[in-house]
């Protein structure tokens, strides 16, 4: 016994030791927290993985760079705050955050170029960052995501919520998602993959659209670029009224109609119904071409 | 007529050409009106004066044109909440972006206010941010940038196709959408 004390003593010596010399810190620490409240979470570089658990409280550990000067955690009135601070002078460093929080807490995750990543939260999420990519999972609440140039990746499990995400310059790929989807971007691609869709709005200036899922009865799909194509497979039970024009891009379908073109004006348009026509689809570019197939 | 003076007239050229009234009537017609006048209501003020054609014409033009604007916008789909307008239709061209386009469309006041301060800060908000975050901002500005020219010149040969305005609307939108992120993102201790 009196071994094992002082094999671990000297193990977490070497570590400390190990620790200094790299000039990393660690930082641990618990508050309390509601079920229903608040997190945020702020961080500049490095990394923030957020995780949600069933226990009442937040728990943050961090791995700090010599640059950062600390953590700072409160909490006041179901509000948690987590925050890193850099020094006012020098270049500041990276800091490894992996927090947990109560799953059906309302997170909001502001970051400049660290990374982002939730797991098991259930609660409303809003994760931003500049230039720090976002990996999250989607739990049924509404989702707020905004980046200038990091890339987004999503995984829901098919439960509806409201989606709303943009970036400048980042790539956008949802997966599983479900409810009403409003994506933008300037120059960067949006590959979104829908199980049940109720409304959808995808608009980018330069970037490609890919959709690809099942719209409910009644749904409205709208998605417009300036010089990006637009690439959509939805189908749908009760089928939806379509509307494609163009300027100068091509469309092409999977069942076999045929464009018309507008008089004596250059552009495309093409129009119809599949099936009951319950739904609605407006699918508009000036030079990007646009496929539709109402097959997934 | 007196049986004195009935005559049988043969031809119109026995007629007299002027037959004077037996007495002056003018003075008391005069006096009439002169007498209503000083009775009636004030006078009403004069009638327009009738439009000439070409005036109707070019005021129907006008005014299709308005409709047609009012209806291409009012087809386009709802901007995001708080999102303002960059566009308003008027007889102009565009002030930042000169070009043959003849379309009429023009940024209006507070949108070009609120564009031109954010410019002004662009190089500023723009340095810092993290140099590869930095680049692909540029890169997205100049696509955006190269998408207004590109629907500008499209315009100017199809100044009243509806998709394009309404995509031009779009691309002033996420502009002005960029620059608030950029300016949000570099604000210290705010971020986006």
């Amino acid at each position: 016994m009196g071994f094992s004390r002082l094999a671990a003593a000297i193990t977490v010596l070497f570590a400390s030791a190990a620790a200094c010399a790299s000039g990393d810190r660690t930082f641990e620490r618990q508050v309390p927290a509601q079920a229903h409240g608040v997190v945020d979470i702020s961080n500049v570089s490095g990394t923030v993985v957020v995780t949600g658990w069933d226990r009442p409280e937040v728990s943050v550990r961090a791995a700090l760079d010599e640059g950062v000067e600390r953590v700072d955690v409160s909490t006041d009135h179901g509000r948690t705050t987590v925050k890193v601070v850099l020094p006012h002078h020098g270049h500041g460093g990276d800091a490894d955050l992996h927090v947990q929080v109560p799953k059906d807490s309302e997170l909001t995750v502001s970051a400049v170029s660290a990374d982002v990543a939730t797991a098991g939260v259930t609660g409303v999420q809003r994760l931003n960052t500049v230039s720090g990519d976002i990996t999250a999972e989607l739990g049924g609440s509404d989702l707020e995501l905004k980046s200038v140039s990091g890339n987004v990746k999503l995984k829901g499990h098919g439960q509806p919520a409201r989606l709303h995400v943009s970036t400048v310059s980042g790539d956008v790929h949802l997966e599983h998602g479900a409810g009403d989807v409003e994506a933008g971007t300037v120059s960067g691609t949006l590959v979104v993959s829908l199980d049940s869709a109720r409304s959808v709005r995808a608009r980018s200036t330069s970037g490609d659209v890919h959709f690809e899922g099942k719209l409910v009865r009644g749904a409205d799909f709208d998605a417009t670029s300036v010089s990006g194509d637009l690439n959509v497979r939805a189908s749908a039970e009760s089928g939806y009224a379509y509307e494609i024009s163009t300027f100068s891009g091509d469309i092409s379908n999977c069942f076999n109609a045929t464009p018309s073109e507008r008089g004596h004006m250059p552009g495309h348009t093409l129009q119809g119904t599949r099936g009951d026509g319950a739904g609605h689809m407006h699918l508009k570019t000036m030079s990007g071409d646009v496929q539709l197939c109402d097959r997934k | 007529m007196s049986g004195a003076d009935e005559r049988r007239v043969s031809s119109l050229r026995e007629l007299s050409p002027a037959i004077e009234p037996a007495r002056d009537l003018w003075p008391q017609i005069e006096a009439r009106i002169n007498a209503e006048r000083s009775t009636a209501a004030p006078p009403r003020p004069a009638r327009a004066r009738a439009v000439p054609p070409r005036w109707l014409a070019a005021a129907a033009v006008v005014a299709s044109v308005a409709v047609g604007v009012w209806i291409g916008r009012s087809l386009l789909p709802a901007a995001r909440p708080g999102a303002q307008s960059p566009i308003n239709p008027s007889r102009a061209t565009f002030a930042d972006a000169p070009t043959a386009l003849d379309v009429a469309y023009v940024p209006d006041p507070r949108y070009q206010r609120d564009r031109a301060a954010l410019m002004k800060t662009l190089q500023a908000r723009l340095a810092a941010l993290p140099p590869p975050a930095r680049a692909k901002v540029m890169a997205s500005l100049a696509a955006i940038q190269g998408a207004k020219q590109d629907l500008q010149n499209a315009l100017g040969k199809d100044p009243g196709n509806a998709l394009l305005q309404e995509l031009l609307v779009n691309t002033y939108q996420d502009e002005m959408r960029v620059l608030t992120d950029v300016h949000e993102a570099s604000d210290p201790g705010r971020g986006i």
